[in-house]
């Protein structure tokens, strides 16, 4: 067992905004990233500030009680289970598989979380490629910045970015949204 | 309206029948000119499988279909050895097979019914077929090896145009056919319209074949004859990588989805066999039946397929035809169709050249040509058996990478081996000439230029058909500016080049909407976000 103030999933924009910030603020901080970009120089700075950076690592699943994420399994760390006082959940949308579809649902693959999406296929794509589409607005469904499964909030698990519902830097510029909303959780956990 | 020159012979339709009866009837000295409404290759011909067909899916059912096969098998395998690649293929028997009565059994008359149809099968073990194709379903409990290969009908196609160009055939692709122009029961010649300037023309000539395919029912009607034909959809898997080397079928009864065959980077799955109505034959999509359906019978031959990105969905419309002999019309032929409307319903000039399949289209084009002959008194025999198509003399990748100096690169090599001996006409002088444009398929600035100048490109789509730009595993999403750019300026008009690549990724865009899950929206979303990044993507800034 390890034991953090926040342990934030997700080393992308999302992720290490939040976790930066938190732990100059003082909170004591784990990012658990994997994935292909890098993001060298953030990762750097939360290292400056003291943070401990997971690398190479993803979270595999969670163990939530009465309403509340407890800690969460890394396929790395194994046993060695990270708990925190709160989580942030900044995994991306389809190609960091944040979130995944396959042919009949879109689903949040760690924690099966709540997802807003059409179940009727037919209109996740525009014909025409230039046009906004549809599917990429699909993403975890929050309440009062909380995620939902099977309808009810946990309380202190917080997605960000393009895990997000509506959040999506495939249609355009998206990185002040992205950033705003990594700060969002920040504000919710510096209240608590 | 200007009236054209006169031609011995007009050729409606692009596809890989009209281009063959347009290389045979040019071959055989005649006038030839070919329309097409869009560009070569773009209904059937480019949708199908790419099978090789050795015959032994007809031996047990259709002898004479098995018979022509083999016969047509080896005749490719000579005279376009730039086209087809020698993969062998396997029969496979599945433990479900031999429940429902297909067993070893069924085996056995496979087998003797493939070698009296002249195809050489023998079975060999499980083991030594997993040994053959590693990727084959490990359960097997038989497998038949046959003379199955796989064919680019696209590079085929166009190497039937070149062709019948080289012999003084005009070619005219994006020229639509309106209607015939005659005289009483005669037809003597078609009206046309330019598909990109809208102008109209006519051309004359004592008599017209139509080659159109499932469109062929339509132009028949337009003379006031009646062709029986059925449209029969198929839908096919395009899977992101190469998953096997030898093309796999199944040891029964022909269904859905039991061929699987690897073609360049790539390996295809079909097909299903639908009707359809006439006006769906413009805007096919692939439904979510039909890819459940492919999947689960491409996972019976190959269960690495489960796991495989599929690149995209695409289908094509075989034009089947109702028996003239069946009144009720449900007698369905798959063998050549060669119609003499003159004997057959009294309008002369007119010859009708459909039904058959890609492996059969040299000898419907010999039929189509025989007939032609006949009504011009022409007596030249057929060559086409005997003659190698251009690209095909000593197209062998090892022997043309001898033409470069040095070690060939991968831009050379790729080129060697889709344009054969033909490559020698690319020009790799500089340094910008053999960057590589698209990168999956291996394809060089050098190429594209030589595409514009030789083989009659004028849209991405175009370029992929004689190239195979933008066909590989990123489906364009990391060439097509590059390659809008490329052709825009080989074109002489580099304002172009926003238009092409926008037509180009709605196109690429509609077959992977059709398998818009897991891997394939990964990709999807990737695709969006190469071109959207910054803001969102406008084709005016390509």
């Amino acid at each position: 067992m390890m034991k953090f103030d926040v342990v934030v999933i997700g080393g992308g924009l999302a992720g290490m905004t939040a976790a930066t910030e938190l732990q100059r603020s003082g909170l004591r901080c784990a990012v658990v990233a994997a994935g292909l970009s890098l993001h060298d120089a953030p990762r750097r700075d939360f290292k400056a500030a003291g943070g401990t950076l997971l690398a190479g690592d993803i979270v595999v699943s969670g163990q939530i009680e009465g309403g509340r994420l407890v800690s969460v399994r890394t396929e790395k760390l194994g046993e060695v289970l990270l708990e925190a006082d709160w989580f942030v959940l900044a995994t991306g949308k389809y190609f960091s598989q944040g979130i995944v579809a396959d042919m009949d649902k879109v689903y949040e693959p760690v924690f099966g979380l709540d997802v807003e999406y059409d179940e009727d296929r037919s209109g996740w794509f525009d014909p025409s490629f230039a046009a906004p589409q549809r599917f990429l607005e699909f993403g975890v469904k929050t309440i009062d910045g909380c995620a939902l499964k099977d309808g009810s909030p946990i309380s202190n698990l917080l997605p960000a970015g393009e895990v997000l519902a509506g959040l999506s830097s495939a249609q355009g510029d998206a990185t002040a949204a992205i950033r705003q909303s990594a700060l969002d959780a920040v504000a919710i956990i510096r209240r608590k | 309206m200007p009236v054209k020159n006169e031609f011995d012979v007009i050729i409606i339709g692009g596809g890989i029948t009209g281009a063959g009866t347009a290389r045979d009837c040019a071959m055989r000295g005649l006038k030839v000119l070919l329309i097409e409404r869009h560009d070569i290759a773009t209904g059937a011909t480019g949708r199908n499988h790419g099978l090789l067909h050795s015959g032994a899916r007809y031996a047990v059912k259709d002898s004479e279909s098995a018979e022509e096969c083999i016969r047509e098998n080896k005749i490719l395998r000579s005279i376009a050895a730039n086209c087809v690649e020698d993969t062998g293929g396997l029969f496979i028997t599945l433990p479900e097979d031999a429940d429902a009565g297909f067993g070893l059994d069924y085996q056995q008359k496979f087998i003797e019914a493939c070698t009296k149809a002249g195809i050489d099968a023998h079975a060999i073990s499980p083991a030594e077929a997993i040994a053959m194709e590693p990727s084959v379903n490990p359960t097997l409990i038989g497998a038949v090896v046959v003379p199955d290969g796989s064919v680019d009908p696209f590079r085929l196609c166009a190497a039937n145009v070149t062709d019948a160009a080289m012999h003084g055939a005009k070619i005219l692709p994006y020229t639509e056919f309106l209607d015939f122009v005659r005289e009483g029961d005669t037809i003597l010649g078609v009206r046309v319209r330019d598909a990109r300037s809208g102008q109209e023309s006519e051309y004359r000539a004592p008599v017209t074949v139509n080659a159109a395919g499932i469109w062929g029912h339509g132009v028949a009607e337009k003379a006031g004859v009646h062709i029986g034909m059925y449209p029969a959809k198929g839908a096919l898997l395009v899977f992101g990588h190469r998953v096997n080397n030898v093309v796999i079928n199944r040891c029964r009864k022909s269904a859905d989805g039991d061929i699987l065959v690897p073609g360049d980077s790539v390996t295809v799955i079909g097909t299903t066999s639908t009707k359809v109505p006439f006006e769906e034959c413009d805007h096919m999509e692939v439904t979510p039946d039909e890819v459940r359906l492919l999947l689960r019978e491409g996972c019976a031959l190959c269960p690495a397929l489960a796991s495989t990105r599929i690149l995209r969905a695409y289908a094509g419309v075989r034009p089947l035809v109702a028996d003239d002999s069946d009144p009720t019309g449900r007698s369905i032929s798959r063998g050549i169709v060669c119609l003499d409307h003159e004997t057959r319903d009294g309008i002369k000039g007119f010859v009708s050249i459909t039904g058959g399949k890609l492996m059969t289209y040299r000898l419907m084009a010999e039929l189509a040509t025989d007939a032609v002959c006949r009504k011009l008194g022409v007596t030249q025999a057929c060559t086409t058996a005997e003659t190698p198509l251009p690209g095909s003399a000593d197209g062998r990748i090892e022997s043309v990478s001898k033409r470069f100096e040095g070690k060939p690169s991968a831009g050379q090599k790729g080129a060697a081996g889709r344009q054969g001996d033909l490559v020698g006409k690319i020009h790799f002088n500089t340094e910008a000439d053999r960057q590589l444009v698209c990168e999956c398929e291996n394809v060089t600035l050098a190429e594209i230029k030589y595409a514009v100048a030789e083989l009659g490109v004028r849209s991405l789509g175009d370029l992929r058909r004689r190239t195979r730009v933008g066909m590989g595993t990123c489906q364009g999403t990391l060439c097509i500016r590059k390659a809008a750019k490329a052709l825009a300026e080989a074109l002489g008009d580099p304002s172009l080049a926003p238009k092409l690549a926008a037509d180009y990724l709605d196109e690429r865009w509609k077959g992977m909407r059709a398998v818009g899950w897991g891997a394939t929206l990964r990709e999807m979303e990737f695709m969006q976000r190469v071109y959207k990044f910054e803001k969102p993507y406008s084709y005016d800034e390509v």
